[in-house]
């Protein structure tokens, strides 16, 4: 009967009930919205470098990451890039010489990360491919070289002109390389296009001293949530070597995506923390409005904590309406746009430079709806204890005669 | 016949620290089961803050309320809510129905507080509109009755419980002379066949012609005491 009654009085102003409740799902849809938007952020940044550069999983020589010295190469990469292919959780694997250098142009130079691979292989990993933007993925004519468009503007060069690679060979001696550039990419990390060059590792290697030895497996797995699971087991199976997953290689990426998390709660947390004052005040207004009402109540025997129920009971069951709404709300738009994205153009150059999209696609996880329907329930009972204690400290016999 | 209730020296003030006023003064009543009395006197008389105070709604500033020889102004809130709950039916002069509820459930809303079971409560429920004449609108709101079928069914609530005793203050205020009439009725008749007691405060004559004793205040004292 409380339940019945709770429910009813919910509607006995409809306007006011449907605010609250408009209020809840829109607060909720405002922070979920929020979060997909974030979240979608965080994972496709993690796509962009998993694509672009770091890939799942790594193996390196442990001494590469200290200083990427030439002679830190992989044991016997070939037979273990061989091994690595038949494992049936791996998409991909591409074997890469990696060293730094100096490129540089008729009028200028920059510092580069210098990319030895296997066109053909590199390109079931990465999508360094597909970002060309003019010319082409290596030919298959000598010396071709693929640069990023940033490094084109910075060098002043343009497609076909010949640049220079500047290194230190495996002896320590520093050798130079003349190449044409073939294709320039455009990725959608302008930080990774203004710093990385690919060539052809068979020339690297020659080029460095190094043959066919390299100093990166760059793995790419089925299912990136496996990483961590694969990783362990190929550390295992491999202990001379480095095994790291993306969230190691990068792991201020790892920390941003953790931080994203964070500031979303957080974010929740004022939502619904606004969102809590709104139904106080609502919830009040309607206990006060109800004095005569409480009184009677009580003169015929309702108690104490029955009374308290039943106000907080209009609090959550006012909210508990609004919940379904709010996430309702935000799987139409999340689903919406996560089909065609938000276009955030008018930003790239700021967003590109972060390694962010220009088009963000919002993603929602299942997993929260039941954290924050919690945290927005519990809002609506906090909110409803206040206006219940009010109701409580009314004295029937001058409650019973309030107009 | 024995004292259902008892009031000694029963006084209230109001505003004891500002301007006090003796809503009532000393007060010794007592009313016996199956009475049916009027508490008359002209307005802030403190007929209303008696029934009060009688009823458990209020404390007084001095004296004692013994209900069968308990005296309720020693209870605590919490207690005196159960008191009333099992012991005190109430009808006010405004209804003060639950507008969300329908007829039935107004009456069967006070049993469900007593965990009266569902086949008791519809029975009692049954029985009660019978009794005030509203069977045929035991699913209607407040809203959907008239004044004086919204008091008969408080009257019905007031009696779910099977209490004690009724107070009834100025039960008869809002309505017309038919319903009035009408309500008196059925209050007489419950008194008589039932031997319930009732407690009116009044200014309606025919309230007043309907009493068998008339108990009159003014200024917070009752100034006669007389049975008809």
């Amino acid at each position: 009967m409380l339940f019945k009654v709770a429910w009813r009085n919910i509607w006995r102003n409809k306007m006011r009930s449907i605010v609250v409740i408009s209020s809840v799902a829109v607060g909720l849809f405002a922070g979920m919205f929020l979060m997909a938007f974030f979240w979608g952020l965080a994972k496709q940044e993690v796509d962009i470098a998993v694509e672009t550069q770091l890939s799942h999983i790594q193996i390196h020589n442990p001494a590469f990451p200290d200083d990427k010295g030439v002679n830190d190469t992989i044991q016997n990469s070939a037979v273990l890039a061989e091994q690595l292919k038949k494992d049936s959780a791996i998409k991909a694997v591409s074997a890469r010489i990696v060293t730094t250098g100096m490129i540089s142009s008729s009028t200028t130079a920059a510092g580069v990360e210098i990319h030895g691979i296997i066109p053909a292989e590199e390109t079931t990993i990465s999508s360094i491919s597909s970002d060309i933007t003019e010319g082409s993925y290596f030919s298959g004519k000598p010396n071709e070289i693929v640069i990023g468009k940033k490094l084109v503007e910075k060098l002043g060069v343009k497609l076909h002109s010949k640049i220079v690679l500047t290194f230190q060979s495996k002896s320590g001696d520093l050798t130079a390389g003349s190449f044409r550039i073939a294709g320039i990419f455009r990725s959608r990390n302008s930080g990774f296009d203004e710093i990385t060059v690919f060539t052809n590792s068979n020339e690297m290697g020659q080029l460095l001293g190094t043959g066919s030895a390299v100093h990166e497996i760059a793995i790419m797995l089925k299912d990136g949530k496996k990483a961590d699971t694969i990783k362990a087991f190929y550390k295992k199976e491999y202990p001379g070597l480095l095994v790291q997953t993306w969230s190691e290689l990068s792991p201020e990426m790892a920390m941003l995506n953790g931080l994203f998390d964070q500031i979303m709660y957080i974010i929740i947390g004022i939502i619904l923390l606004a969102l809590m004052f709104g139904i106080i005040n609502t919830m009040l207004m309607a206990v006060l409005e109800r004095q005569r009402e409480f009184g009677m109540l009580m003169a015929i025997g309702m108690n104490k904590p029955r009374v308290f129920i039943m106000v907080v009971l209009e609090s959550f069951m006012l909210t508990c309406i609004g919940i379904p709404a709010g996430i309702l709300l935000t799987l139409l738009s999340v689903h919406l746009l996560s089909k065609h994205g938000i276009d955030l153009s008018a930003f790239s150059q700021a967003l590109s430079s972060f390694g962010f999209s220009n088009i963000i696609y919002p993603e929602l996880q299942t997993s929260m709806f039941l954290p924050i329907s919690l945290m927005t329930a519990f809002t609506a009972i906090l909110s409803g204890i206040y206006p219940a204690i009010k109701a409580l400290q009314f004295k029937p016999a001058e409650a019973i005669h309030k107009i | 016949m024995n004292n259902i209730i008892e009031t000694h020296n029963l006084s209230k003030i109001y505003n004891p620290d500002t301007v006090p006023v003796n809503a009532v003064n000393g007060v010794d009543l007592h009313i016996e089961e199956g009475e049916f009395t009027a508490l008359v006197g002209p307005s802030g008389s403190g007929k209303t803050t008696l029934l009060n105070l009688i009823g458990g709604l209020d404390y007084p500033t001095t004296g004692d309320v013994k209900i069968d020889g308990v005296d309720i102004t020693k209870m605590s809130e919490n207690k005196l809510i159960d008191f009333r709950l099992h012991n005190i039916g109430f009808v006010f002069q405004a209804y003060n129905l639950i507008p969300v509820l329908t007829a039935a459930e107004n009456i069967e809303f006070v049993m469900m507080m007593l965990k009266k079971t569902k086949q008791e409560r519809d029975l009692r429920v049954r029985e009660l509109l019978a009794e005030v004449g509203l069977t045929d609108k035991s699913k209607n709101r407040p809203t959907e009755l008239s004044g004086g079928q919204q008091q008969r069914v408080a009257v019905a609530r007031a009696l779910a419980s099977k209490p004690r005793f009724i107070l009834a203050d100025e039960p008869t205020a809002n309505l017309d002379s038919k319903s009035t009439a009408n309500l008196l009725d059925i209050m007489a008749k419950l008194n008589i066949e039932d031997k319930m007691t009732f407690i009116f405060s009044t200014h309606d004559q025919r309230v007043i012609d309907k009493a068998r004793r008339i108990v009159t205040l003014v200024d917070g004292k009752i100034v006669s005491d007389t049975k008809q």
